[in-house]
């Protein structure tokens, strides 16, 4: 096996183990922000796999795929988190099972199951965007006996 | 045949068990068991892999490509969606690096600069400003986490066994479709290759680029109006048809901007 | 004149069509109380123009007759014939077998066609001035009915319906308004259909009108099967070769040879003459027409004596070149007249319904026609037609007396609860008097001359069942007469009595329903005459093409001048009857009458006849109760096994769909599972099938 093709067989074979943890994390985590980052990694894993073809044809075809994958992940990016947030405001949560209302009627909804509680020390620790600038005092004075303009 | 899948049915099974273990699950116990599981997994598939050049090349391969593929289980696994999004910024550095190792400049720098860049830190801020309390119930459940890390790792077992078969078979009666030194020199390994990649780009592929633009322009304005029309125009409207039955718990929350 | 014809045949069934039409559309909003002017109107312009037809086709008559050599060969009879529009055409659809053996391919064609000769001339004359003078009648009869418009535009439809029934010139024409009569008839009869009575009525004659119409249809099958055309003139075929009607020139000159004999002519013809049972209400089927005099009385008089129940007694005369192809079911037809015409006379002697009475006389008396039909002769036959024609006027004259009566006691027509109303109504007594007279067959009205060459007919000829039928009808005659005459005195002499429904005002009916009465009682007295003394009747008709081949191929002896014997016997035999019922019921009714009574309860005869005879409890053990078992067996069945298996059926889907149902859960992570496992199964059954796996 020459070295074009080992190199081509080894990053298929990272782009498929990519590829195969990207719909792992896309089928059970519950997230959607993670759902849709399991989404992005099974994109990468088609990108890791083109540019090796690239590579293998010396064609720049694959790579330019990777360019309009890059480009479109961007646009989704933009829709898919947009819809998120609009989610999130209906709701509340980031939960993609408390939206079912298109199921069948008289079905059931669907009902977390019971959990223990996390463990005292199992505590999430969130990032918080920090006030940005802070209200300047203004003189009451200067603003209604302004002198000039 | 036979010998391949006397590895990767081995890997198949460990990584599935490995998976489900590193999945979110209300009990934490077993997640070390998992991750070596798992590891075992990738040990087991990398052992397959053949040599690429030196060791050097082929040393520096096994490093970026279990950078990326253990940040990317831990991206899939974690329960902090923070840490997630983190961990999956460090599996774009890991594709970019692969990108590098292949000669696509370009692509690996706009990998980190277009994804790890713009789009990840979109993700961050849309999780700040999702802003749960506490640790959710959500994010310590797996959806069906036995059956769909079963799924996924049949399905990378599936791919590397035909990748292995179609390799053998090639490298049994080769094509001589693998170019020489001097055909990639000229062609994707270019010394100016950010220039013939422009060449590519805005010579054959012209029309699509425009229309990339176009999708992109589309985009914004497209989440510009979700975001903008998602508002209610009156206070007393909410968005859940009315067919819509039960409201979740938090449903009552009035949809505005906090 | 004879130009004319083409225009007079459309127009006579076209006019009333139109009038009923301008009724329906027009009546419930616009013309209201105005509603009979249309159909007055278009029926008195068919009038018109069927008189005017008369004139036309007497004037058109072949002359040879009058020297007395016959009519030459090529014209036998005469007939004018208008086609409209082809309705249908298939092309070789029957292989014929002529009966040379040789096979030839026979087109299927029925044209709209309109024929005109002295028959369907006189039929004419007779149905649109009955129709008018019974529409006229209306106007007063039914005013302030809540179904004005609607009356008005059925007899208006129905005047349609039977003018083209006698002027189609095509057995499945005549089938078509076969049924269209008996529509109208249906329509009429229920016409008030908020009363049970009426509506059941309605339901019993349609559907033994059915049982005589099934074997109406199966003799045209037959007749089509056998000689391959259903029209009764010459037609010319697309290749120019003339196809014989079945009562066209080319037939009836070819003789008796161009009819086929045997056992098929006697099916045909009893099938034919089955069909006529039902609509002519003859024995078996006669059991719905003392019923459908739950109808309007000006439709009892029309439809249900003088016009469509004649229709049968038509259809036979029109055949009459087929029946004489078969002697048994001549003898069939003269058995059933003979037996209907005493058995509804026997009826007719203890009804108590004034309408019923006369209804069992028109039965009795279509017994006459048939048996005059029956007979096979000319002078039988024209006879039979002869006693349509009278009995058009006097039965109708008598039905709207009745009316008359019914209209004025305020709806009831029992004969046990009025009496003496000379005094109050003259002119419906005067009138009613003549038409009494008539159908007595006394001398000189009509009734007398038409039933007496009947009574002719049959003694002239020849075998023991001709002689036993004599006898019958002349012992029918003398019943006639007393029953007619029991309604008489019961109804006009005697003390004075009134119904409580007729309240104060119990008075001669107006002038719109009198003067019908006495132009009816007028013609009834005149018309005998008239044709009596003129011999127009016969020899008019006679020039009808199927009687014409009768009198040119039969070679029969005519006798000429009166019956003496016959005339004396039918007169001695009426007065007897008079006597007999003056002697009853004239004087002091009551007595006399309950002796009479007592005498036939005692000879067991009384029940039979009060009971008419048990047809109808016969009919509902025979017909109505095997088949309402059947019935409720098959409802049975439907509820209880085949809905179950249908509703089995139909339950599968949603059982399955119910099984499936939990999938449907809403959730995208379920969907996405079932994605990617249906995908992984793909792919590898993909790459197995490329041996990379």
């Amino acid at each position: 096996m020459n070295n074009e093709l080992a190199l081509l067989n080894n990053y298929l074979v990272v782009g498929a183990v990519l590829f195969g943890i990207g719909a792992i994390g896309f089928l059970s985590r519950r997230n959607m922000i993670v759902m849709f980052l399991a989404a992005e990694m099974m994109l990468q894993g088609i990108s890791v796999s083109l540019v090796a073809w690239s590579r293998y044809h010396n064609d720049f075809g694959g790579q330019m795929f990777v360019v309009f994958i890059i480009t479109v992940a961007a646009c989704e990016a933009a829709i898919a988190l947009a819809l998120i947030l609009m989610l999130f405001r209906a709701s509340g949560s980031l939960d993609i099972a408390v939206w079912h209302h298109l199921r069948e009627a008289n079905q059931p909804a669907y009902v977390d199951e019971e959990i223990p509680e996390p463990p005292p020390g199992d505590t999430a620790a969130w990032p918080r965007l920090v006030p940005a600038g802070i209200e300047p005092e203004i003189d009451r004075e200067d603003t209604d006996h302004r002198p000039h303009v | 045949m036979n010998q391949s899948l006397q590895t990767i049915v081995p890997a198949v099974l460990l990584g599935a068990l490995g998976m489900w273990l590193l999945l979110p699950r209300p009990s934490l116990r077993g997640r070390m068991a998992g991750g070596a599981a798992a590891a075992a997994a990738l040990g087991l598939i990398a052992s397959r892999l053949p040599m690429i050049g030196g060791m050097t090349v082929q040393g520096l391969f096994y490093v970026i490509a279990g950078v990326t593929i253990v940040s990317a289980a831990a991206a899939v696994s974690l329960r902090n969606p923070v840490y997630c999004a983190v961990w999956f910024a460090m599996t774009l550095l890991g594709t970019a690096g692969l990108f590098l190792l292949q000669g696509a400049q370009f692509l690996a720098v706009a990998t980190v600069v277009v994804y790890a860049g713009a789009i990840l830190v979109t993700f961050l801020f849309v999780l700040m400003l999702a802003e749960p309390s506490g640790r959710a119930v959500y994010d310590r459940l797996s959806w069906e986490g036995l059956l769909s890390a079963v799924a996924g790792v049949v399905l990378i077992g599936i791919l590397t066994a035909s990748i292995g078969s179609m390799m053998a078979e090639e490298a049994a009666a080769p094509r001589s479709l693998a170019p020489s030194e001097a055909e990639l020199a000229a062609g994707v390994l270019n010394e100016r290759h950010v220039a013939a990649l422009g060449r590519e780009m805005f010579g054959p592929h012209l029309i699509a680029v425009q229309v990339g633009g176009v999708l992109l322009l589309a985009a914004l304005i497209g989440a510009a109006a979700i975001v903008a029309g998602g508002r209610p125009t009156q206070p007393s409207s909410s968005p859940p048809a009315s067919n819509m039955k039960e409201p979740s718990a938090n449903r009552t929350r009035p949809i505005t901007p906090e | 004149m004879q130009n004319s014809i083409p225009w007079l045949l459309v127009l006579i069934p076209g006019l009333p069509l139109a009038g009923a039409a301008v009724a329906a559309a027009l009546g419930p909003r616009v013309l209201r109380g105005k509603s009979h002017l249309p159909v007055v109107a278009g029926i008195a312009g068919a009038f018109a123009a069927s008189v005017i037809l008369l004139f036309a086709v007497r004037s058109g008559l072949p002359a040879a007759s009058e020297n007395g050599q016959g009519p030459s060969h090529e014209t036998i009879g005469y007939e004018r014939v208008v086609t409209l529009w082809t309705w249908a055409a298939v092309a070789d659809a029957y292989d014929h077998e002529a009966a040379g053996g040789e096979t030839n391919a026979r087109d299927f064609r029925i044209d709209v066609t309109l024929r005109a000769d002295p028959l369907t001339a006189i039929m004419l004359a007779m149905v649109t001035f009955i129709s008018l003078l019974v529409a006229v009648y209306s106007i007063g009869y039914m005013h302030d009915d809540r179904g004005y418009w609607r009356f008005f535009s059925f007899i208006g439809l129905f005047v349609f319906s039977m003018s083209m029934l006698v002027s189609v010139s095509n057995f499945v024409l005549l089938y078509v308004f076969w049924e269209a009569v008996g529509l109208c008839s249906y329509l009429l009869i229920g016409f008030w259909y908020e009363k049970p009575e009426a509506a059941a009525a309605g339901k019993k004659a349609f559907l033994v009108n059915r049982i005589g119409d099934f074997g109406f249809a199966l003799g045209l099958f037959l007749i089509w099967t056998t000689y391959g055309t259903l029209n009764f003139h010459d037609t010319i075929a697309a290749d120019g070769s003339v196809v014989a009607g079945l009562f066209g020139a080319e037939r009836l000159a070819a003789g008796p040879a161009g009819y086929v004999g045997g056992g098929v002519a006697t099916a045909i013809c009893l099938l034919l003459m089955l069909g006529a049972c039902g609509k002519s209400a003859q024995f078996p089927l006669h059991v719905w027409l003392p019923d459908a005099m739950e109808g309007p009385t000006p439709v009892s008089a029309l439809i249900h004596a003088a016009t469509m129940v004649t229709a049968g007694v038509y259809m036979v005369a029109r055949c009459t070149p087929l029946f004489q192809a078969s002697v048994d079911a001549q003898m069939t037809v003269a058995v059933i007249g003979g037996f209907t015409a005493l058995m509804a006379a026997l009826v007719a002697l203890t009804q108590t319904d004034l309408k019923r009475i006369l209804a069992y006389s028109t039965i009795s008396q279509l017994g006459y026609m048939f048996l005059g039909l029956g007979v096979g002769t000319v002078l039988g036959i024209t006879a039979g037609m002869f006693h349509l024609f009278t009995h058009a006027f006097f039965k109708a004259l008598l039905f709207l007396g009745a009316g008359s009566v019914m209209h004025a006691m305020g709806g009831v027509i029992d004969i046990r609860r009025f009496g003496g109303l000379k005094r109050i109504m003259p002119v419906t007594h005067w009138t009613f008097f003549v038409g009494c007279l008539t159908l007595s067959g006394v001398l000189p009205l009509s009734g007398f001359f038409s039933k007496d060459l009947i009574l002719a007919a049959v003694e002239e000829q020849e075998g023991t069942l001709y002689r036993w039928l004599y006898l019958v009808a002349v012992f029918t005659a003398l019943l006639t007469a007393f029953y007619t005459f029991r309604a008489f005195f019961c109804t006009f002499y005697g003390p004075e009595e009134i119904p409580s429904e007729a309240g104060h005002h119990a008075h001669e009916s107006p002038n719109a329903m009198t003067l019908p009465l006495v132009v009816l009682a007028v013609c009834s007295a005149v018309v005998g005459v008239y044709f009596e003394l003129t011999h127009g009747f016969a020899e008019f008709l006679g020039q009808t093409p199927s009687i014409a081949y009768l009198s040119r191929h039969a070679h029969e002896h005519i006798h000429e001048g009166v019956h003496w014997k016959v005339m004396l016997t039918s007169e001695v035999v009426a007065a007897a009857g008079i006597g007999l019922a003056a002697v009853f019921y004239w004087p002091a009714r009551r007595p006399v009458a309950d002796a009479t009574r007592k005498t036939a309860e005692a000879l067991g005869f009384y029940p039979l006849s009060k009971q008419k005879f048990f047809f109808d409890e016969i009919y509902q053990m025979l017909f109505v109760w095997p088949l309402q078992g059947i019935a409720a067996a098959s409802y049975w069945i439907d509820r209880n096994v085949i809905d179950r298996a249908v509703n089995f059926v139909g339950r599968m889907p949603p059982m399955l769909g119910a099984g499936l149902r939990p999938l449907q859960n809403g959730l995208v992570p379920f969907y996405a599972v079932g994605m990617v496992l249906g995908l992984l199964v793909l792919l590898a059954a993909v790459l197995m099938g490329w041996g990379w796996m």
